[in-house]
């Protein structure tokens, strides 16, 4: 072999591993693989205590139609900023599950999914109530699958309050704030209420129960923004005199109060029934923590009024820049997701309701106390009246900061309420 | 050309064939460029284009309700002037860049000034005094964080303990405790830089004058002012116009430590453009402010790249 040849030769090795490099980089294995995987972010994946289920969700998925899906992790906060960011590169994901009022932003994606043409509707609404289907439906399209549903709602910790000797479920706002001060002075180091007041990704579910325990609302129906209300200021009042005794803490995002109520520091605080796995795993003690997690109506302004939650859910969505075959990997997925065997055991695992009727009527579903539980204190439960606009993080960052003002003291509860209510008018005409 | 034409043109002077077209010059000039081209397409690639295509999303309407952007020419400065919160911004930033700018400048000379003295663990003390420079600056803020977190921060257990105040108080929750959080974090871990820069400037300032200053009959502070300072002045210098560009820029460690909060008491122009681009994805507002704050950073900049030019 001449140098030549021996030259042109190892030339054209160079150029091969120079190209296979290169196809490596710009095609990844997730795409490459794509006949027989596909790619599926998760925040469930991302949190300690529920990786395991969504691990073997997916071997079963795995083991029963031969479809690897590759998982990504994202934490809850980050989980819009992560979809949005790779819809810009190019790099969506499948599938994602997201919260099920996030879905007006992502609505505005090219790449979602319409599920009513891939699935069907009449095979979507034969397997789901309208109302829980209500939760992934925007502007007349299907754009996930609801898989957890259930609501958002107040909690007590029975063991703080039987420290705090308070006998008594409180009812009344005035009742809460009672227990409130029993706390403060009986279980020392603690926070009443773990009330979020850090995050705008957590404040305006706290806010907004407290605006409707007032009477009030920040934004109707049709989009006008009705905040600056004789119930709104009282809110905002209620809420900075919380601060002002120490009854309430600064700093305090969900996670920090999912901890505090865990660990026996907090009394009460505001989640999704999710909140029973994060007490099992941040108490330490697995199901024994069941004891103390008691799901209790949100506090009203006066005996008789009827108490709020808000509606809360994960769904399932696909992205997909081409049309997408009946029988391809991200169709078969959220067929699996509504299975029986699935819907009947992640839900409950996860720490929410079923989404699909029949695996609402399973005796497992049926028998679980807590769900009992947590059904017989939600009260009436209403839309998110911030996360179904698609200005929704605009709006949230605006009642955030407002909020805080008003909790920290550095605006009067009125001053909060008319500045809160201008900004978001302003936004609001911005979105027309 | 013109020699060579010149040259040719002489008798007993004839060009070779082989010679290059424009001389040895125009060659220099061509390899040159050819050794230019790597890092002109990286340049280009990297950071023009990027900066022409926000330029241009800065006069548009880009958000989650028009993703495809929508020319409007200067509504987004508009708007901007209009909004309280980005004035606030500024005042924020201003204030931010200010104090620790002339915290680290006075505490890096003051720390160069004692590592110069002879004595005993001096190089151990050098090295040792870099690790705040070297950790990541998440793990600085998590530091940080830890010292002023208002349920089990190290400050409030002490100040308790102590009994300067009765109950722990949430330090990042107050607009002033904030900002004091976020400029001490960020004083803390430039210290270690400007006293470097400082102490190469000391390192040749002549022993003999300053003993002779000493013999003269001069103070501490005679010798700094008169001697210290007047050398180390090409360095400061440098080390302000680099803190200010820096301190400008910063954002990593105070998004991690209030976020920008509490409500906009730390919201610097930086936080205040990653908030508008990717909490409210509003890329055309985000990409005019980060426009306005880019001009900020230009006087800066215009200062350090003459001084450095004038080097040359």
């Amino acid at each position: 072999m001449t140098f030549s040849n021996q030259f042109q030769r190892s030339r054209r090795q160079l150029i091969a591993l120079a190209g296979s490099g290169l196809a490596s980089t710009l095609f990844p294995p997730t795409l490459l693989a794509q006949g027989n995987a596909m790619s599926f972010m998760s925040f469930s994946f991302a949190e300690e205590p529920n990786k395991p289920f969504v691990e073997k969700l997916l071997a079963d998925f795995k083991a029963s139609r031969g479809i690897g899906v590759e998982p990504i992790g994202s934490a809850w906060g980050e989980v819009q900023k992560n979809i949005l960011l790779r819809q810009r590169s190019k790099t969506l994901p499948q599938a994602a599950q997201l919260q099920d009022r996030w879905l007006p932003a992502m609505a505005q994606l090219p790449e979602i999914v319409d599920l009513d043409a891939l699935i069907g509707r009449a095979e979507i609404e034969s397997a789901l109530d309208p109302a829980v289907l209500g939760m992934a439906r925007v502007a007349g399209k299907t754009l996930g699958v609801p898989i957890i549903t259930g609501s958002v709602g107040m909690l007590a910790n029975r063991e703080v309050l039987a420290k705090a000797g308070v006998a008594k479920v409180p009812v009344t706002l005035d009742e809460f704030r009672a227990a409130l001060i029993a706390v403060r002075d009986k279980v020392p180091n603690s926070v009443p209420f773990a009330m979020a007041t850090k995050n705008p990704g957590s404040v305006p579910l706290d806010t907004l129960i407290l605006v409707w325990a007032f009477g009030g609302r920040i934004i109707d129906d049709s989009g006008k923004v009705l905040v600056n209300s004789a119930e709104g200021r009282a809110t905002l009042d209620f809420m900075a005199g919380l601060m002002k005794d120490r009854l309430i803490a600064p700093e305090i995002d969900r996670p920090d109060a999912r901890r505090l109520f865990g660990q026996g520091a907090a009394a009460f605080y505001i989640d999704a029934p999710a909140a029973r796995t994060f007490a099992r795993s941040f108490s330490g003690r697995g199901e024994a923590a069941d004891a103390f997690v008691l799901p209790i109506p949100s506090p009203v302004l006066k005996a008789g009024d009827r108490a709020r939650s808000v509606e809360w859910g994960h769904v399932v969505s696909l992205f997909s820049s081409q049309p997408l075959a009946k029988d391809s990997p991200s169709a078969q997925w959220v067929r699996y997701l509504l299975s029986d065997p699935v819907q009947g055991s992640l839900p409950l695992q996860l720490g929410g309701l079923p989404a699909t009727r029949s695996a609402r009527a399973m005796p497992a579903v049926q028998g679980d106390a807590f769900l009992k539980a947590w059904a017989g204190a939600v009260g009436s439960t209403m839309k998110h009246e911030i996360g179904i606009w698609s200005n929704a993080p605009e709006l949230s960052a605006i009642l955030t900061e407002e909020t805080q003002a008003a909790v920290l003291g550095q605006k009067s509860g009125a001053a909060a309420a008319a500045s809160m209510q201008t900004r978001m008018d302003a936004s609001m005409a911005k979105r027309t | 050309m013109q020699s060579q034409s010149a040259t040719s043109t002489m008798p007993g002077f004839a060009v070779s064939p082989l010679a290059e077209r424009g001389g040895l010059k125009a060659r220099e000039r061509r390899v040159g460029w050819l050794f230019l081209v790597p890092a002109l397409v990286a340049f280009v690639l990297v950071i023009a284009l990027p900066f022409v295509r926000a330029l241009a999303l800065a006069f548009t309407r880009n958000d989650l309700q028009t993703p495809v952007p929508r020319f409007v020419g200067l509504d987004n400065f508009v708007a901007l002037a209009r909004m309280p919160e980005i004035a606030q911004s500024f005042a924020v930033t201003a204030a931010y860049v200010v104090l620790v700018t002339a915290f680290t400048l006075l505490l890096g000379l003051a720390w160069a000034l004692i590592l110069n003295q002879p004595f005993r663990g001096q190089t151990l003390l050098r090295a040792a005094s870099l690790i705040p420079w070297v950790l990541p600056s998440t793990v600085t803020a998590f530091i940080w964080g830890w010292i002023f977190n208002s349920r089990y921060g190290v400050l409030n257990a002490a100040l308790v303990e102590m009994g300067v105040i009765p109950l722990p108080t949430a330090w990042l929750s107050t607009s002033f405790g904030a900002m004091v959080a976020i400029v001490m974090t960020k004083v803390w871990f430039s210290i270690p830089l400007f006293m470097s820069f400082f102490l190469a400037g000391l390192q040749s300032l002549d022993r003999e004058q300053m003993d002779a200053a000493r013999v003269d009959g001069a103070g501490n502070w005679a010798l700094l002012r008169d001697h210290i300072l007047p050398h180390l002045r090409p360095v400061l210098l440098v080390v302000v116009v680099l803190g200010v560009i820096g301190n400008l820029q910063h954002f990593d460690t105070i998004y991690a430590l209030t976020g920008g909060g509490p409500v906009r008491a730390t919201a610097v122009l930086s936080i205040e453009v990653y908030r508008r681009a990717f909490d409210q994805w509003d890329i055309g507002m985000a990409s005019a402010l980060g426009l306005l704050w880019v001009t900020t950073i230009m006087p800066a900049a215009y200062f350090y790249l003459r001084h450095l030019l004038k080097g040359v």
